[in-house]
């Protein structure tokens, strides 16, 4: 069972700040790109690395994940002694566990490390849209000789507070890491990627405190003041955490804008997976018009489709025009209706002649329909 | 669990050309996304069968690899499962469908499997179906066996049994005359049948155009639902592909598209499978577009079909028609048509000089890819027939001095235009300059000289070609010329006659200055083995012919290059000229078409009766050949059969031909054993022999092997029956008629045997005598057969395109 690296998602989080859309679903088995669920991304990439590990911590709204990856085989990580393991809240000694932090939930779920027994640690979000090789970041790691190895990305300035910033020498190794600041020192934002040496994590997690239950905010900057060498490795390509509405929304349209967006329509090199549904393709009725826009199997369009993603299973009726919009599976938009600038949230019903202009974005779900938006007679 | 268990026949090979060359029907692409074989193998699932075997013929590479372990079909299982069953003995060659004898091969699985009733059903076809449905019906009904048939009565190939009875078959196939299970349906005594009308749409896939037709189906609302219902969902491997993606400019109308797709040009009532580019500009017109395709900017592409990974270049046109599509093969690169340019190059061409069927083609054909827009041009040797008759139209274009074997001789090169079809010819003092065109001694250094010189002449041509064509042994050695000169010309070697080789000194290739020819060690040159070694494609007269030249049995000491050269190899079906023609022909009695052939042919056999001193009258059924008579055209097998069938006092017999004094030996026995019934014309007889393809009922074929054939054609378009031997161009030309569906123009065996060729004779004559209405169907059938030198033409400009 011996393994050089496993991987371990974090997948906890209750994602509130996207609202109705995760309100029955875990944030990374939100649909994107029409296609796409938001796991796809992180677990093509360990099966791109060659990593066949795969733990997935979660405890919120689990089913619906469990479902979607279901043995992992559509990742290639059915494999026999390995593959994905659910790693759910537990009761031991009759308290059950839930997971305070992500550092937390590693703590909890230290014996599958050990049944590996690997040198590494891969700690990865379930949430983030991106490309990359993980092995290359483990490469860094050692020539690096680190003990820790924080995956980074440039972000613009001004959304610097946002993110876990970084402060770095010459040689990449991490100075500070702060959290949110209000006054950022770098541009460069930790992608919530982490590689561990495995002994220096056990050492951390057994030295942490009741309160240190999360990697950003307490085990990081600790272990920056207990002289482990943490290193910064810098990414470089595309990378999103979609964790709010309008960064959802906003990396739908980056797709939809760049032909080339994560070469996704390109199979070879690193395919990103998805479990396919079993769908039909797509038909274009005879009023159908769809220009600069992505749509999946299963749907049939008579109505017009501007600069948007379709996901699957959805039905756009005669004279209904869709407009810089995203729509989430199983939908039906009825005849002369108009979207612009909304988020459409899975399973709705949009009733004939509805009409939503927004200036702002929004999320169309059954309760707020008609508060959002208007039927014309 | 349902007590049914499948054989899918995946024997099948149809009549896809170029399609099915890399794998069998049932991996076909279908729909955008799915394979023709998620049809059966999702009603399985859906019908909870769990034992299901397929028994796929040659390459089943796709196949296998498009199954999997099967799970996506729930197939993957502890007990039964899906099993793949290959063919044993690579000495079957193809059939129509499943034979007892391929069964038997896997008898162990028949007797492992625990389900009492068997469901055998083609993997070509398209449907959504509970086979449990028709377990019912077999059942309620009590049948023996039961066969489903569309709603249109066409044959599905789809027939349900007990184990039980199919394992008695399968355990007495070389004592029944049964081969499989339509023939057991149709001539089996003693059975209780049933047939099953099954209500909604179906399509059993046997030709590219049929693939077409059903895909264009799915552009129907109606056809949709009866094939992808949510309660039966029809399944298919999983793949990755992203949201398929439109441009800015995207205008797509009544379409479907496939995940993985980018659409940046105009899309109108077509299919587009996964991962397909359609550049800006482009367009697309009532075409199924396979997977990963890509059409570049400002190509048209209309009426066709392009198989997976097809390029059409940027401002290329490809346009078929809804009769004759376009059909690309898989990683074509397709370029506009106007820019072909051909060069034909033969040992003779009509009108100018014609010893068989060869020079008919190459004239026939460069003629028709002239019409076609292509630039076709041809160059033979100079004989003195040609000389005799043409000197006034011939105009000197070249002059050249040649080294052959350290001496020099002087070279001409003569031309003439015809219908836009450029005629080259060499002259050569030394080598044509005489009485006969073949059967020297020297007839190897006669043609390489003649191969040498059209490499020489290729500088003077009107226009350079783009593909040098050659037929048969005489122009073999051109490809190795041409690397031995570093000239980059693409060459397509056609092999007519293959019994004539051209084997000769392998001091030639000295002679002609030839230095590497990968020959080291032979100690003669063979000039068909050269040309097939270095050609870049090559090809042969009928789909089927090609695929029986992979045996020894047909190819005999060419069987290694031709297997090795499998992948570069087509078969393209010689046509007929049109003006070969029963409304036409002065030569028969009575001209006519198909509005009045029934009174005319009376009125012609009545002509023949009389020409061969027959007794005349209708009811008699008159068994016609005009052929060479030598071993080739099945005289072992015809003699003993006729012994037996003219003990029916209604059946005549006419032959006219000439060839082996045992034979002929043999034929005027029979002669004299039923003198009233038999007729014989042996001599070598000037007159056309039209009166027989006009007055016979029909026209028996038993050839033991036929690389294309014309008499079975000539008859055809006569409305004679043709009865024949399931060979070569003979299986590619007549389709079995079938009383059920109507289908079909003749008769066809497949053992080269007398008891199955007296089988299908007896079964023409009950048709004939007590099916009066079905015996004018086939005739029907047969005069709409359609073999034109026009359709061979598009088939070899398809091929030149590929080349």
């Amino acid at each position: 069972m011996k393994r050089t690296m496993i991987s371990m998602i974090l997948v906890g989080g209750k994602g509130t700040r996207l609202g109705d859309i995760t309100n029955a679903t875990a944030k990374p088995a939100v649909s994107f790109g029409a296609k796409y669920r938001l796991i796809d991304f992180t677990l093509s990439n360990i099966t791109n690395s060659n990593i066949d590990v795969c733990g997935i911590v979660t405890q919120y709204e689990p089913f619906e994940l469990m479902y979607y990856i279901g043995s992992g085989a559509s990742w290639d990580l059915d494999v026999l002694e390995g593959g994905i393991r659910f790693l759910t809240p537990y009761s031991r000694k009759g308290d059950i566990l839930w997971q305070k932090g992500t550092a937390h939930a590693i703590k909890q779920y230290f014996d599958f490390i050990r049944a590996y027994n690997a040198s590494y640690v891969l700690i990865l979000s379930g949430d983030h849209i991106y490309k990359m090789d993980y092995q290359l970041m483990l490469e860094h790691h050692l020539n690096s000789n680190a003990d820790i190895t924080i995956g980074a990305t440039e972000v613009p300035l001004e959304e610097a507070s946002r993110f876990g910033i970084l402060e770095y020498d010459n040689h990449n190794r991490v100075l500070s890491f702060t959290e949110k600041p209000k006054n950022p020192k770098s541009n460069l934002a930790s992608m919530g990627i982490y590689i561990f040496s495995t002994d220096v994590l056990e050492e951390l997690l057994e030295k942490a405190s009741d309160e240190d239950i999360d990697f950003g905010k307490n085990i990081i900057p600790k272990s920056i003041n207990m002289n482990k060498v943490v290193s910064m490795y810098n990414f470089g390509g595309y990378w999103r955490d979609v964790g709010t509405v309008e960064s959802l929304y906003q990396a739908n349209m980056d797709l939809v804008d760049n032909p080339t967006f994560l070469d996704l329509n390109v199979s070879k090199d690193l395919p990103i997976y998805s479990k396919s549904l079993n769908l039909n393709p797509h038909v274009i009725l005879s009023k159908g018009r769809v220009q600069k826009s992505v749509i999946a199997d299963g749907c049939l369009i008579n109505g017009i489709i501007r600069r948007s993603t379709i996901s699957y299973e959805v039905v756009v009726e005669s004279g209904a025009e869709v407009v810089d919009s995203v729509v989430l599976p199983n939908v039906t938009i009825g005849s002369n209706s108009y979207l612009r600038k909304v988020i459409v949230n899975k399973g709705v019903i949009i009733p004939d002649n509805y009409r939503c202009d927004s200036k702002e974005i929004i999320v169309i779900t059954d309760d707020n329909m008609l508060k959002v938006g208007e039927i014309y007679e | 669990m349902n007590n049914l268990f499948m054989v899918i026949d995946a024997t099948s090979k149809g009549n896809f050309s170029k399609i099915t060359r890399h794998r069998v029907p049932g991996a076909l692409p279908f729909g955008a996304k799915y394979r023709l074989i998620d049809f059966t193998l999702s009603n399985c699932k859906n019908s909870q069968i769990t034992n299901v075997s397929i028994f796929p013929y040659g390459n089943y590479r796709s196949l296998a690899d498009h199954i999997g372990s099967g799970d996506r079909w729930d197939l993957n299982r502890r007990h039964d499962g899906i099993f793949i069953l290959p063919p044993k003995s690579l000495n079957l060659t193809r059939e129509d469908s499943i034979s007892f004898q391929r069964m038997y091969e896997h008898i162990e699985y028949f007797l492992r499997s625990i389900q009492d009733y068997v469901i055998v059903s083609p993997a070509n076809l398209v449907w959504n179906v509970d086979y449990s449905v028709l377990l019912h019906s077999h059942l309620m009904n009590k049948a023996d066996i039961t066969e489903v048939l569309s709603h249109e009565k066409k044959r599905l190939k789809t027939y349900i049994l007990s184990r039980n009875l199919l394992l008695e078959y399968i355990y007495a196939y070389d004592q029944i005359q049964f081969r499989n299970l339509s023939d057991v349906f149709d001539y089996a005594p003693n059975l209780k049948k049933h047939i099953y009308m099954f209500e909604n749409s179906v399509y059993l896939i046997n030709s590219a155009k049929e693939l077409y037709d059903a895909n264009m189906q799915m552009l129907y609302k109606s056809v949709r639902k009866e094939w992808f219902k949510k309660d039966r969902p029809i399944f298919s491997k999983e793949t990755m592909s992203a949201a398929t993606r439109y441009g800015t400019e995207a205008d797509v109308s009544n379409s479907i598209i496939a995940s993985g797709a980018y659409i940046e040009g105009e899309v109108k009532n077509s299919l587009i499978g996964r991962k397909v580019h359609v550049a800006k500009g482009a367009r697309i017109y009532n075409s199924v577009i396979m997977n990963q395709c890509r059409i570049k900017a400002n190509a048209v592409v209309e009426y066709s079909l392009l198989d997976k990974e097809t390029i059409v270049l940027e401002d290329s046109v490809v346009r078929g028609d809804p009769d004759k599509l376009f059909v690309s093969e898989k990683k074509q690169i397709v370029v506009s048509n106007e820019s072909l340019s051909i060069l034909q190059v033969a040992s003779e061409c009509a009108p100018y000089i014609k010893t068989g069927g060869l020079a008919d083609i190459v004239g026939g054909l460069a003629f028709q890819l002239s019409k076609q827009g292509v630039k076709s041009q041809v160059i033979l040797p100079l004989y003195p027939q040609i000389k005799d008759k043409y000197s006034l139209f011939l105009e000197l274009r070249a002059a050249e001095k040649i080294i052959y074997n350290d001496n020099e001789y002087r070279i001409n090169l003569f031309a003439l235009v015809d219908q836009n079809t450029t005629f080259y010819f060499v002259e050569s003092y030394e080598f044509f300059e005489r009485e006969k065109i073949y059967g020297y001694e020297d007839d190897g250094d006669r043609f390489a000289i003649f191969s040498k010189a059209v490499i020489t002449f290729l500088p003077a041509l009107e226009q350079l070609p783009e593909i040098i064509h050659i037929h048969d042994w005489h122009t073999g050695l051109i490809p190795c010329i041409l690397r031995n000169e570093n000239l980059n010309y693409k060459t397509l070697m056609t092999i007519h006659n293959i019994e004539y080789q051209g084997v000769y000194d392998i001091d030639i290739y000295r002679r002609l200055g030839i230095k590497n020819h990968r020959m080291v060690g032979y100690t003669k040159l063979n000039f068909m083995e050269a040309g097939l070694m270095n050609a870049t494609k090559i090809s042969t007269v009928s789909e089927t012919y090609r695929d029986e030249l992979k045996y020894e049995y047909y190819s005999k000491n060419l069987v290694d290059v031709i297997n090795r050269r499998d992948r570069d190899f087509y078969g393209v079906l010689n046509g007929l000229e049109d003006e070969i023609s029963p409304e036409t022909d002065l030569e028969i009695e009575m001209k006519y078409n198909l509005v009045d052939v029934f009174e005319a042919k009376k009125i012609n056999k009545k002509d023949l009766q009389r020409r061969m001193g027959l007794e005349t009258g209708d009811d008699f059924f008159i068994i016609g050949m005009v052929t060479r008579i030598v071993e080739q055209k099945g005289f072992d097998i015809l003699i003993p059969a006729l012994y037996d069938i003219l003990t029916n006092p209604k059946v005549q017999f006419v032959i006219l031909g000439t060839g082996h004094e045992r034979y002929l030996n043999t034929l005027n026995e029979l002669k004299n054993r039923f003198p009233e019934r038999v007729s014989l014309n042996l001599s070598y007889d000037a007159t056309k022999p039209n009166y027989i393809y006009a007055g016979a009922d029909v026209f028996c074929m038993p050839s033991r092997y036929e690389p294309c054939g014309t008499g079975q054609m000539i008859a055809l378009r006569y409305g004679t029956i043709p009865i024949v031997r399931q060979t070569g161009g003979l299986n590619d030309t007549v389709e079995s008629y079938d009383l059920s569906s109507k289908r079909g123009n003749g008769f066809k065996f497949y053992n080269y045997d007398s008891r199955d060729l007296i089988f299908q004779i007896n079964n023409a004559i009950n048709i004939f005598f007590n099916e009066k209405e079905d015996w004018k169907q086939v005739i029907i059938n047969a005069m709409n057969s359609h073999f034109s030198m026009e359709d061979t033409a598009k088939e070899y400009i398809g091929l030149y395109r590929i080349i």
